[in-house]
């Protein structure tokens, strides 16, 4: 029941939101958006579930099914459930939704009932995807999670919205065509399995008891259907080189929007990645590890690299999106307890942190009205409070002790560097790990020409201090990067919980 | 259940961490609140931590095994093969020892601090001591650190430390530039130190540095491979025997020594930290931080101590940048960059000391270092606030008769840098390089090592006792330096103290006495390193060293001959080396006698271009490496991206020219399709 | 009796007629008259397989046909004459407005 009423009431939210007058749709907004928040939160702290989702043997979290649509031999049902990998991402959708909406109180100054109505929208898919347990359900908020993102960068973006908008949209939903046929491909190779449901489907596949599709026999059509479904999801993440429109996207979105899709958008690609490619098909993850892991270590480097090369900020962050998200393949591809455990925290460390990052690009752009590093210089006499977060994020960007990233990326390179899955670990994970390096430059590169120095800025905005709605959400994110930071082990316990069946079933390292 | 100090023990860093929130909080939301912008707090957390410091000193020396340790588990690995990371810490004489000296000197920086912030009218105070508050409780962490990651971790934390306060005056161009510099190169070597954190937890399953019930000491398994006992089995990668694998461990892990101990490749940080407030320099820069490096390799010697070529490899690069160092020293003309030289030039010693097996001597020469050099850089401090922020030595001169604290202070610092008998570095210094050349004799890696420390003895004199006469003695150069401002208790007092400890602290460990004179029972630290448990101890690596590494110790003549031998020729060099220097410049007018050394002075003032192909490096290879890739990026990958869509886009636009809008075309078209397909289906059909 | 073939080479004639009139005419009306001409090509197809299988639905089919055709035509001639109030013609090549 609780999922759907988590569903349901944000859903309604939207509407209430939709039809309010402009000026009052940003605070009944942020306060609509504290029901899901106090909703998620209620589930974790009652939380109590083992083992993974899609594995027999598994105890879920608020699980609930029934029979919904029966289209000849093929059953669609209503199931949704919660284990230890969805249940941290529902609550980082909720809270990072809250401080997403009290960041736009600022920078949305336009059709704003639309706006806010729309970013709940946003959440209520997010929340489904996360949580749908059956095919077609998850499909159906996979997509639905598209439209409102489109229009949020196409209507409140910036001057090059259109473009960015309709390519986000179609390279996306083109992906999710591949992936779609990837997966119905699989289920009719199943035979006499006449289900979407992902459990179902998860232990048929794992139980070895694909058949052949027409020509095309079991083995090939594993690796065909991994390959389709890989692509699917890598455009999402996004995976080099099929990272492009992410870039496009940030730059041109609204600061919430940008918030929302690194913190929690690109995570629907790596909890895809993990929930359908590597647990349903773990024998050809493991059998072609090297290549994804290049797929990895190439996103790693080269995305940090072409963030040492942008002069934008918000480009920086969005590039070094790129990066961290190739830890998350690294750790998935290890397939070992640390690996897959450390790349699911890192989607929500990452989460927390790109947020911050964003958050505090966007305040800055607040105040001055620009993004370019060479436009701006010494904000740190004139906005210390915003600098000072911004350097607490930039750190915990680069991974400093004690904040969630560090933790995240000392679990996946642990877990990789003795994966057993995957050959000569040791030097992709290094090979990798070189990222701390490069993330540490761009960041400290661009935090010295902005923040420090003389004060100079190049427009003709008088740059004062921030207001307090732009500025609390900043501390929130930043404790919440802390406090993970100090103990992991209030996410990591229940993931390591739920990914622990995956590698003990499927071999792998420890 | 420990005793009273050991509960206590999480309180060391505490403490300083309670006076970083306080500063923080306290100076952001109420500042008039704070005493002092911060500094009170500091002294009360600082001073406390000396007491608990001191205390836990002699609680150890008391207790039955010679330390305490405890952890709590950080997090906790599911599964059969368990790998848990920890949290703990570990009293033993090598760490207390280094927690007395961290809490004291950060004691006596905060006090100074007062004479050289407060009085000096800065502002952002609080967040100058916020800084130096977090820094303390970081360092005093990765102090009593317990394993190998939770070393890393503070070993960052400190980084992070030394970054805000090197950046402190952020106003100016200048020190953002550096604390990013120094934030970078450290970082470089950190990327190989966490890739060997991560090697050692894949590898002994635990990253402890001492055993307990129910694991084991990483490098005592190490010990247990290597020396084929028991059933002791480790996990090594890449197919590599276990022997050349833990040299790439110890190697990888060295890569952060080197960095943040500033040897040389990834020297190039410390000289421009130099920037940041002298305090901090003090502090961070000279006695404490990049001591840390030194400090984890004393710390895990039981593991280097098994691996010969790490150990030569150590100690070569030790003695090449005491040398390397040392020159650029000799022709720098501003007070801390010399200091800066020379700090590069010291730790270079401790390495060599160390990769000779010399676990005590290096610990030694940490000791006194911290010592005199946190002095040397106070008392350069108190002449920089005479001098009214003009650090060039050029325009000093004459000074000795203005500020006689500070002169005699600094003097003692300088004697014991210098290694003038019986002044605290020369025991220390002299122990250093009787270990080297011992063990040299048998080694001619080490002989070229301990050669090139010799060597550096005499530069260090000359530099040395050249920034002292150019400062303190002949005539003042400037109206400045003919009538210095003048500085206050909280000036004088840290560098009296520090100038008697600088004097006397050789006298802990005076072993060529001991030798020579047959005096039993004055080596006191070497008794002290040598009390702890077993695995840490002194006695302990020495073993080590001489059955895996084969260290043997050599004597020329006889061991009173060799021991006279080593003393005295680097006492002469240093001798030597000072007198150079007070020929030179002992006059009431000197001259810049290094440009006689030409195009070489050039070299040297340029610091052998290392920082220009740093800079390259960074600048003329990654950047346009870097914007190669955006090019790339935007140009082929995007550029297919955006193909996809125009060829799409244009193939539309193409084939929508059909809809003519003519009704007869649309009648032509479909009567042509009915045709061809009533001829297909007839082909198909066989109808023809 | 006059054989079945006889009946479907005149209506494929009478429906190859039609045709070309629309393939080649402008003229709307001219169009119109061809399209009926397909239609009765149709009819007379109905009626002479009706005859041929002697079953009545084909003819009663062309009855509907026929009415239908009146039904178009009385369509057909208002949008010619929407299209002569709006292009002052009734050529059908002139009204391209509808086209990409």
């Amino acid at each position: 029941m609780w999922i759907e009423a988590l569903i349901a009431v944000t859903l309604l939210s939207a509407f209430a939101v939709f039809l309010s007058p402009d000026g009052a749709a940003g605070k009944l907004a942020f306060a609509l958006s504290l029901l899901p928040l106090a909703g998620s939160l209620w589930m974790y702290s009652t939380y109590e579930a083992s083992g993974n989702a899609l594995l027999a043997g598994s105890e879920l979290a608020f699980e609930e099914t029934f029979q919904w649509v029966v289209a000849g031999d093929y059953a669609l049902q209503w199931h949704v459930g919660l284990d230890g990998i969805s249940m941290p991402l529902v609550a980082l959708t909720t809270v990072l939704t809250s401080l997403a909406l009290l960041a736009s109180w600022t920078p949305i100054d336009e059709r704003q009932s639309q706006f806010y109505g729309l970013m709940l929208f946003l959440e209520a898919s997010l929340l489904g995807v996360f949580s749908a347990l059956d095919f077609f359900v998850w499909f159906v908020f996979w997509e639905m999670v598209l439209v409102p993102m489109y229009v949020l960068i196409g209507v409140w973006g910036g001057p090059r919205r259109k473009y960015a908008a309709i390519k986000m949209f179609v390279y996306t939903n083109l992906a999710s065509l591949v992936m779609f046929i990837g997966f119905v491909a699989l289920v009719f190779g199943l035979g006499d399995v006449n289900s979407f449901d992902m459990p179902t489907v998860a232990q048929a596949l794992r139980g070895g008891e694909l058949g052949s599709l027409g020509p095309v026999g079991p083995d090939a059509l594993k690796v065909a259907a991994f390959v389709a479904m890989f692509a699917g999801f890598a455009v999402k993440v996004p995976v080099v080189p099929f990272h492009t429109w992410l870039p496009d996207a940030h730059v041109e979105a609204p600061t919430p929007v940008s918030i929302m899709l690194a913190g929690v958008l690109l995570k629907m690609g790596t909890y895809a990645l993990l929930r359908f490619n590597f647990t349903m098909l773990p024998g050809v993850a493991q059998d072609y590890a090297t290549i994804i892991a290049l797929f990895a270590v190439v996103s790693v480097i080269y995305g940090a690299m072409l963030a040492l090369a942008q002069s934008d900020l918000k480009r920086i962050v969005a590039y070094s999106s790129v990066s961290s998200m190739g830890y998350v393949i690294l750790g998935l591809v290890a397939y070992s307890l640390y690996g897959l455990g450390g790349a699911t925290f890192q989607m929500i460390a990452h989460g927390l942190i790109s947020g911050l990052m964003f958050m505090a690009v966007g305040v800055i752009y607040n105040t001055t009205h620009t993004r370019m590093v060479s436009d701006m210089s010494g904000l740190a006499s004139k906005m210390p409070f915003t600098v000072t977060v911004f350097v607490a994020g930039a750190f915990g960007y680069m991974g400093l002790p004690l904040m969630a990233g560090f933790a995240a990326e000392l679990f996946i390179f642990l877990g990789a560097f003795q994966s057993t899955v995957l050959a000569s670990a040791p030097l992709f994970t290094a090979a990798a790990m070189f990222g701390i390096v490069i993330v540490a430059g761009y960041l400290l590169f661009a935090m010295q020409r902005t923040l420090f120095g003389p004060f100079e800025v190049e427009t003709d905005y008088e740059v004062g201090h921030a207001a307090f709605h732009d500025v609390a959400p900043l501390v929130v994110l930043i404790l919440l990067v802390v406090a993970l930071g100090v103990d992991p082990g209030i996410f990591y316990d229940m993931i390591q919980n739920a990914v622990d069946p995956l590698v003990k079933t499927a071999g792998g390292g420890a | 259940m420990a005793a009273l100090p050991f509960e206590l023990a999480p309180a060391i860093a505490a403490l300083p961490f309670v006076s970083f929130l306080i500063a923080l909080l306290v100076g952001a939301f109420a500042p008039r609140l704070l005493p002092k912008g911060g500094a009170i707090p500091g002294i009360l957390a600082t001073a406390g931590s000396l007491l608990l410091s001191i205390w836990a000193f002699v609680a150890v020396s008391g207790s039955a095994d010679g330390m305490y340790h405890e952890y709590i588990t950080w997090v906790a690995g599911a599964g059969e093969a368990t790998l848990d990371l920890h949290f703990g810490i570990l009293l033993d004489p090598l760490s207390t020892m280094m927690l007395i000296i961290v809490s004291l000197v950060a004691l006596l920086v905060h006090v100074f601090s007062l004479g050289y912030m407060n009085d000096e009218g800065e502002t952002g105070l609080p967040r100058y001591y916020a800084g130096l508050g977090l820094f303390t409780a970081s360092m005093l962490s990765f102090v009593f650190a317990n394993n190998l990651l939770m070393a890393f971790m503070f070993f960052e934390l400190v980084g992070l430390c030394s970054w805000l306060l090197i950046g402190f005056w952020f106003r100016e161009e200048g020190p953002p530039s550096a604390a990013k510099k120094a934030f970078l190169v450290t970082r470089f070597g950190d990327y190989f130190f966490l890739v060997g954190v991560v090697g050692v937890l894949a590898t002994f399953g635990t990253s402890m540095f001492v055993g307990s019930e129910n694991m084991e000491a990483f490098p005592h398994i190490a010990e247990q491979v290597l020396a084929g006992e028991g059933a002791v089995e480790v996990t090594t990668f890449l197919g590599f025997e276990p022997q050349a694998w833990f040299a790439v461990l110890g190697l990888l892990i060295l890569g952060g020594v080197v960095g943040k101990s500033a040897q040389f490749p990834l020297h190039t940080w410390l000289p421009d930290a130099m920037e940041g407030p002298t305090p901090v320099s003090a502090l961070i820069h000279a006695a404490t931080m990049v001591a840390a490096g030194v400090y984890l390799v004393a710390r895990i010697y039981g593991f280097y101590a098994l691996l010969p070529q790490v150990l030569a490899f150590i100690a070569f690069v030790g003695g090449f940048t005491a040398l390397f160092a040392a020159t650029m020293g000799v022709v720098k003309k501003e007070i801390k960059q010399v200091l800066a030289y020379s700090t590069i030039s010291q730790y270079g010693y401790m390495m060599l000391g160390l990769g000779a097996g010399g676990y005590v001597a290096a610990s030694f020469h940490l000791l006194t270092h911290a010592f005199f050099k946190a002095l040397l850089f106070l008392g350069a401090g108190s002449v920089i606030i005479a001098m009214h922020h003009n650090e060039n030595m050029w325009d000093m001169g004459g000074l000795k008769e203005k500020m006689p604290v500070t002169y005699y202070a600094f003097l003692s610092g300088s004697l014991a840098l210098a290694g003038i008998v019986p002044f605290s570095g020369f025991w220390s210094k002299d122990e250093v390089l009787y270990e080297a050349f011992v063990h040299g004799l048998n080694s001619p890696l080490l002989l070229g090592a301990y050669a090139m420390g010799l060597l550096a003895v005499f530069f260090t004199g000359f530099y040395t006792f050249r920034m002292v006469f150019l400062t303190f003695h002949g005539e003042p150069r400037t109206d400045t330096a003919r009538d210095p401002h003048g500085v206050g208790w909280n000036v004088k007092f840290p560098l009296a103290v520090l100038g008697i400890l600088a004097a006397v602290t050789g006298l802990v460990n005076m072993v060529p006495v001991q030798k020579l004179l047959g005096v039993e029972g004055i080596d006191f630290l070497h008794q002290w390193l040598d009390a702890g448990p077993e695995v840490l101890s002194a006695h302990h690596y020495s073993t080590l060293t001489h059955d895996f590494a084969h260290y043997t110790a050599g004597t020329i003549g006889s061991a009173d001959l060799t021991v006279l031998l080593s003393a005295g020729v680097s006492l002469g060099l240093a001798l030597a080396g000072a007198g150079a220097a007070w020929l030179l410049y002992d006059v009431p007018e000197p001259v810049r006698h290094t440009d006689r050394l030409g195009r070489i002075k050039t070299v040297l003032f340029n610091n052998y271009y290392q920082d220009e192909f740093q800079v390259w490096l960074a600048q003329g290879v990654t950047l346009p490496v870097a914007k190669a890739a955006d090019k790339f990026d935007q140009g082929v990958i995007d550029g297919v991206v955006n193909g996809a869509s125009s060829v799409s886009l244009f193939g539309g636009s193409r084939i929508k020219r059909v809809q003519t809008g003519v009704v007869s075309n649309y009648a032509f078209l479909l009567t042509t399709g009915l045709i061809v397909l009533l001829v297909a289906f007839g082909i198909m059909g066989g109808w023809f | 009796m006059v054989p079945i073939e006889y009946y479907l080479l005149l209506s494929a004639a009478v429906f190859c007629i039609g045709v070309f009139g629309i393939l080649t005419r402008r003229n709307a009306l001219l169009f119109l008259m061809s399209v009926e001409l397909l239609l009765n090509a149709a009819n007379i197809n109905l009626v002479a397989f009706s005859r041929f299988h002697g079953n009545l639905t084909g003819q009663t089919f062309s009855l509907f046909t026929l009415a239908l055709a009146a039904a178009e035509v009385a369509i057909g001639i208002g949008i010619v004459l929407v299209l002569y109030r709006n292009f002052d013609d009734v050529d059908v090549t002139e009204a391209t407005t509808m086209r990409w």
